[in-house]
């Protein structure tokens, strides 16, 4: 029971697509964010935003093209005989500028609009009750706006999705044929072609290239807070104490001692003088 | 045509088919979303086919009816055990509840994704470097945080321990304690400390100082301190070389007077030699520096105990 | 070296038998194929051991009495080795859990997978989700800085408005009638010995009682589709859910790093200028006691007693209430809608707290 691609909606087909590949290509951009966040370089902003856009054009690719393909084998029997990954990813890519624009200033005016109208209802409201509490006021207020902003954004999105489900059609249309093979022998395709020619190199180099990530981490990541807190008195630290020389030291105590000796000599001295003069004093 | 659903042939039954009996039931086979008898298999000649149960015409204590002819039981595809699994090499809840077999067995086909061996080895191997790897990030910060106190570096500050004029004889241990205030993690703590303290007489001094001068130094190898045989005041450390317990001075019936630790009764001479007992070598002498005063300082150096050798920890 | 492990797997074989016990737990043909919809529960068992791993390393260092916690918790943020990154892990940790068993219990819900016969399992899964947030409860205390002192006292103020046994729990937690030494190490104790214990007790009924019912399998599609799909739990399930731990693992690293554990000053019965606030995943609660219907000795028993109660009640007997077998989401338009105000309405009060702040200052 395999559904004809022209009967699919656009809609659907998009977000089978999109979505999986979000997930395929995600954990392999955290890495790399994490690995930035970590060498204090900050993913959101400036240079390191570049470098995570960038690093995440291949993987999208790469990710775009493995679930496109499963979705068109499994969901509607089709076999594409072209660079799905690529096209897909530059037409989704260029859709998605277009409509992030258009959603920054859409969705950033209607916040505007919404957050004015919103407070003038809550004026309108506090004529009527003057004793209208803060924290109802809060959550009215927050509905009041969000509702319509939430549903031009899911518009926004539902508007790319249906565009990008368009590029996806055209493909299909374009390079698509019918897979003869039943429903079991497709899911088998798309599952085997996940498994690479040779499992021990994939294997062995995925570790290697994940221990070599794991080091770079180890040296990049702080050893201490980042952010510490403003009235912490960190212990001074015990500087290594200028080397001494034995010798000096030892003079220094052999004097002393000398000293010492002499003066517990006289005391001694005293004390037998003194001692023997009252020979029987205690009694 | 009979109802299949919850059908329980028995194992060992004899199967019939319209035109006489051909074999006998040698196990069932089960579906695994079901959990419904879905085959049996007939062993007949020595060959085991797998004849769907919707051919069973009845069943009853000690025979199956099929709606075949034998002549067609041939066309039945043979068992082949490598494409099942028993019900004691899968979990499947409840199916053994379901279905009895004994002293047959209920068999489940293999999936069919699990067939392919490539794909198989894949995900195993992926698996457990996975397994392996998930945990390896927090293997040198957790690693680190956990030494973090263990390889302090070493204590060289002095201590004034008291004063030479509590000696009063040449060649008997004194005892002197002293508080040691120190930074323990977060705290500020104050421990009471003892050392043993010998007035050395020649003979003494010269036991003591056999190899020479005695060098201290810190974790990285300067000279921190040279005790030298002028100084007729020798500071032992009171913690036993033997496994760290604190030694006493006592009189010994044969010996006279001697260190002697209550724990396994290693017994010194004053000058710190090892006359009896399981210490691996003799007491530890400390830094020692007196003032014009008579006033003893000591460095607190912390060796390690059981070793032949000065290992110094603190 | 491998006729040596041979000789060592024959030995445990021989008398636990090994082979068996490695095909109960691996040979699990999953219905429908392994999903990455299966991941939350096997998620939640990895968070909770990471969760002990990171605590029991904080003990190495924390000192639970109320002279010293917080120093020594200051102390492991700024002077131990990698102690703030292990910390920001526990502490970012918790936060990952109580996301991750919202994600368990939707997914469940919406997959009708609490229905018969998987009752006992949901039973249990509910009483580990009351676990999860006395966790998240008891060890926010620890630190002992303001937000520590005042999330706690305000928590067990709400306690205290049970019903008979109030009186007797709050005194129970606090050691006293005041908090102090005894709540630190009433708290210490119930965060590190009594609810981990109870959690793996409870987590290992979970899972037993899980395997005993089966998986409850997708909600859709023909026999035909079904046994195409289906394959074992070891190794593309396993992989999955190894894969989903990874993720959380980078997610929780990645929340460690932007936003490392900041305390604030140590705890003081006088606030200054700090307003009290819970873990943010109280945060809904706390707003609902903003509002003016719940004002008053009454109001205030419906809003943090009533209300919460009352909806957990429903959660447990929701298996017996809703004794339509249909599991398909789409064909329960009333569980859909419930789960969506439940969702929509902890999202839209967490958020009302936080807009809340910038009336305080």
């Amino acid at each position: 029971m395999t559904p004809s691609p022209e009967k699919t909606p656009s809609v659907k087909l998009a977000w089978a697509v999109s979505w999986s590949a979000f997930w395929t290509g995600f954990p392999l951009k955290l890495i790399v964010a994490l690995l930035l966040l970590a060498a204090g370089i900050n993913p959101w902003e400036g240079g390191g935003l570049i470098a995570l856009l960038l690093v995440s054009i291949p993987i999208d690719i790469w990710a775009l093209g493995l679930t496109a393909r499963t979705v068109f084998l499994e969901r509607l029997g089709l076999d594409i005989d072209a660079p799905v990954g690529f096209t897909l990813w530059w037409q989704g890519a260029v859709l998605g500028g277009l409509v992030l624009g258009i959603s920054y200033y859409a969705v950033s005016g209607a916040v505007d609009v919404g957050k004015k109208v919103a407070a003038g209802i809550i004026g309108l409201i506090k004529k009527v009750f003057p004793h209208f509490p803060i924290a109802e006021q809060i959550t009215v207020e927050l509905l009041l706006w969000t509702i319509p902003v939430t549903i031009l954004a899911l518009v926004l999105l539902l508007i790319w999705l249906k565009l990008f489900g368009w590029c996806i059609k055209r493909l299909i249309a374009s390079s698509g044929t019918t897979s003869s093979a039943s429903y079991f022998e497709r899911v088998r395709q798309w599952d085997s072609a996940r498994v690479p020619d040779d499992v021990g190199l994939m294997i062995t180099s995925f570790g290697a290239a994940m221990v070599l990530v794991t080091i770079a981490f180890w040296m990049v990541l702080p050893v201490t807070t980042p952010h510490p807190h403003q009235d912490y008195q960190m212990p001074e630290v015990s500087k290594p104490a200028k080397p001494m020389k034995p010798e000096d030291a030892l003079k220094k105590t052999e004097n002393s001692l000398a000293k010492a000796e002499a003066i517990l000599a006289s005391l001694e001295d005293a004390k037998s003088k003194e001692s023997k003069k009252p020979e029987r004093k205690g009694k | 045509m009979m109802e299949h659903m919850g059908l329980q042939p028995k194992i060992k039954s004899t199967v019939r088919c319209l035109d006489g009996p051909i074999g006998e039931v040698s196990h069932v086979i089960a579906d695994p979303l079901t959990l419904e008898v879905s085959h049996i298999v007939v062993k007949s000649n020595g060959t085991e086919r797998q004849v769907p149960v919707e051919t069973i015409r009845s069943a009853d204590e000690n025979t199956v009816e099929l709606s075949c002819k034998s002549a067609q039981v041939p066309e039945f595809p043979a068992f082949v055990r490598a494409d099942f699994l028993s019900s004691k090499e899968v979990e499947i809840p409840h199916l053994e509840d379901r279905i009895h077999a004994e002293p047959g067995e209920i068999f489940v086909p293999f999936p069919e994704l699990e067939r392919s061996c490539a794909r198989r080895t894949f995900f195993t191997g992926f698996t457990t470097l996975m397994g392996v790897l998930i945990g390896f990030p927090f293997v040198w910060p957790v690693l680190q945080y956990v030494m973090k106190p263990m390889y302090a570096p070493f204590d060289n500050r002095w201590w004034k321990i008291g004063n030479t004029s509590k000696i009063k004889q040449e060649d008997i241990g004194v005892q002197f304690t002293f508080k040691k205030s120190f930074r323990d993690s977060v705290l500020q703590r104050e421990e009471d400390k003892n050392n043993w303290v010998v007035k050395a007489s020649p003979a003494t001094l010269k036991q003591i100082y056999q190899h020479g001068d005695i060098t201290f130094t810190d974790n990285v190898g300067n000279v921190v301190w040279v005790n030298r045989a002028t100084v007729p005041y020798v500071a032992y450390s009171g913690k036993c070389p033997h496994l760290g317990c604190g030694y006493k001075w006592r009189s010994h019936k044969t010996r006279g007077q001697v260190f002697l630790c209550p724990c396994h009764l290693s017994i010194y001479d004053v000058a710190g030699t090892v006359l009896d007992g399981p210490a691996p070598r003799p007491l530890d002498v400390l830094p020692i520096k007196i003032s014009p005063a008579g006033e003893i300082e000591v460095i607190d150096i912390e060796f390690k105990a059981g070793k032949r050798e000065q290992v110094r920890i603190a | 070296m491998n006729a040596l492990f041979q000789q060592v797997y024959d030995f445990v074989e021989e008398r636990i038998g090994l082979k068996t016990l490695e095909a109960k737990l691996m040979k699990e043909p999953i219905k429908g194929g392994s999903r990455w919809a299966y991941v939350f529960g096997s998620v939640l068992l990895f968070i909770f051991i990471m969760q002990a791993i990171t605590g029991m390393l904080l003990m190495f260092y924390y000192i639970p009495s109320a002279d010293h916690a917080y120093a020594s918790t200051q102390f492991i943020i700024h002077e131990v080795d990698y102690g703030w990154y292990i910390l920001s892990y526990h502490f970012w940790g918790s936060s990952a859990m109580v996301v991750m068993v919202f994600a368990h219990m939707s997914q469940v819900f919406l997959w009708g997978a609490y229905k018969k016969p998987r009752e006992m399992v949901w039973l249990v899964g509910l009483a580990l989700f009351g676990l999860v947030m006395a966790f998240g409860f008891t060890g926010y205390l620890l630190p002992w800085d303001q937000r520590a002192y005042w999330a706690t006292t305000v928590g067990v103020e709400i306690m205290d408005k049970t019903p008979v046994i109030g009186d007797f729990l709050a005194r129970f937690l606090k050691g006293g009638p005041t908090p102090g030494q005894m709540t630190l190490s009433r708290f210490f104790v119930i965060h590190v010995m009594i609810l981990p214990g109870a959690l793996m007790g409870l987590a290992g009924l979970h899972l037993f009682l899980f395997r005993s019912a089966g998986p409850a399998g997708p909600f859709r599609g023909t026999p035909d589709e079904l046994k195409a799909k289906t394959d074992f739990f070891f190794p593309r399930q396993v992989w999955k859910d190894i894969m989903a731990m990874g993720v959380v693992f980078l997610i929780i690293s990645t929340l460690a790093l932007i936003e490392p554990v900041q305390l604030l000053e140590q705890a003081t019965p006088d606030p200054g200028d700090y307003h009290p606030e819970p873990e943010w995943y109280f945060l809904f609660l706390f707003q609902l006691l903003r509002w003016k219907v719940f004002s008053g000795e009454f109001g205030q028993f419906l809003g943090a007693i009533a209300i919460p109660g009352l909806f957990m009640l429903l959660l447990v007997a929701l298996p017996f209430i809703d004794r339509n077998p249909e599991r398909n989401i789409f064909k329960r338009p009333i569980a859909l809608l419930c789960w969506a105000v439940v969702m929509i309405g902890i999202t839209v009060l967490t958020v009302s707290a936080i807009l809340n702040r910038e009336f305080l200052d």
